[in-house]
């Protein structure tokens, strides 16, 4: 039997973000994730694909598409544009001893990829965009 | 799934006003719930309860809206969300002078709404109850 997977191609619209989120729902599914496999996975893929349409695209036309698959014991989901150059592992971590009333509330969605994940890579598309994939176990904890 | 928002009413030994949410708060979202809650501080409240328990989901953009939430409530300006993404990466106002506030309060946060709260630290920012009656009994 075919290993679960799935794909999806959305306008860079934050209002379409959700479409994605559903896309890795379903295959996370069919995988019998976890339910904290699986919100992991749907956090991580929000955040990602949100910073493409914020930081990357920025505003401008373009689309974000989105493939999800089981591998093994893992499910790989990788993200791809056609937007300017931006690599969210070289965002730095937030300082979490700082009280939240005191820290800027922005920044944390790439922390929040991080936590939700197992590993995070990021490669120039050919051609022009970017390449992003995001990797988790299929259990209940990173 | 949108966000559907509800707000209701109830007297406990202050007026709270409940603000319920149901479904996904992100970034396509996040922006009306904050302009929601300026509209009733302005109207009047002063105590805020946000039931969580058919909320979702919540990405980092909801992070966003609960400080700022925290900040109208204490008469502050929320973060400044018009002036786009890059404004929200760049305050760092207090809120509540470094102990926790207790005019929001939250409620019935499930686990993978409250997991993002324990993840970034801002669960520290407020009371949570397990369920609504629990939380009108506490303000």
């Amino acid at each position: 039997m075919a290993e679960p997977r799935g794909h999806v191609r959305v306008p860079a619209d934050l209002a379409r973000v959700a479409e994605i989120r559903s896309l890795v729902r379903r295959v996370a599914g069919d995988c019998d994730a976890p339910d904290g496999c699986e919100d992991d996975l749907v956090q991580a893929v929000d955040e990602a694909a949100t910073n493409v349409v914020v930081h990357g695209y920025r505003g401008e036309r373009g689309w974000l598409d989105v493939h999800a698959e089981r591998v093994d014991d893992r499910i790989v989901i990788t993200l791809q544009d056609t937007a300017p150059m931006f690599d969210p592992t070289e965002v730095p971590e937030p300082d979490l001893a700082v009280p939240p009333e005191r820290r800027r509330p922005g920044g944390m969605g790439v922390h929040l990829m991080r936590q939700a994940t197992d590993s995070i890579a990021h490669r120039p598309r050919p051609g022009g965009g970017n390449i992003l994939t995001l990797i988790r176990r299929l259990d209940t904890s990173t | 799934m949108a966000l559907d928002t509800t707000v209701e009413h109830a007297d406990g030994r202050v007026p709270i006003t409940i603000v319920a949410l149901d479904g996904e708060l992100d970034a396509s979202n996040f922006t009306g719930l904050v302009k929601s809650v300026q509209d009733l501080y302005s109207a009047g409240t002063r105590h805020l309860l946000l039931d969580l328990s058919a909320l979702r989901f919540m990405a980092s953009s909801g992070l966003v809206a609960l400080h700022s939430i925290v900040r109208i409530l204490g008469g502050e300006a929320p973060d400044d969300a018009e002036a786009g993404w890059s404004a929200l990466h760049a305050v760092g106002h207090d809120v509540s002078g470094g102990s926790t506030q207790t005019d929001v309060q939250l409620c019935g946060a499930q686990p993978a709404v409250q997991r993002v709260l324990d993840r970034t630290g801002l669960s520290r920012l407020f009371v949570a109850h397990p369920d609504r009656a629990a939380a009108l009994a506490a303000f």
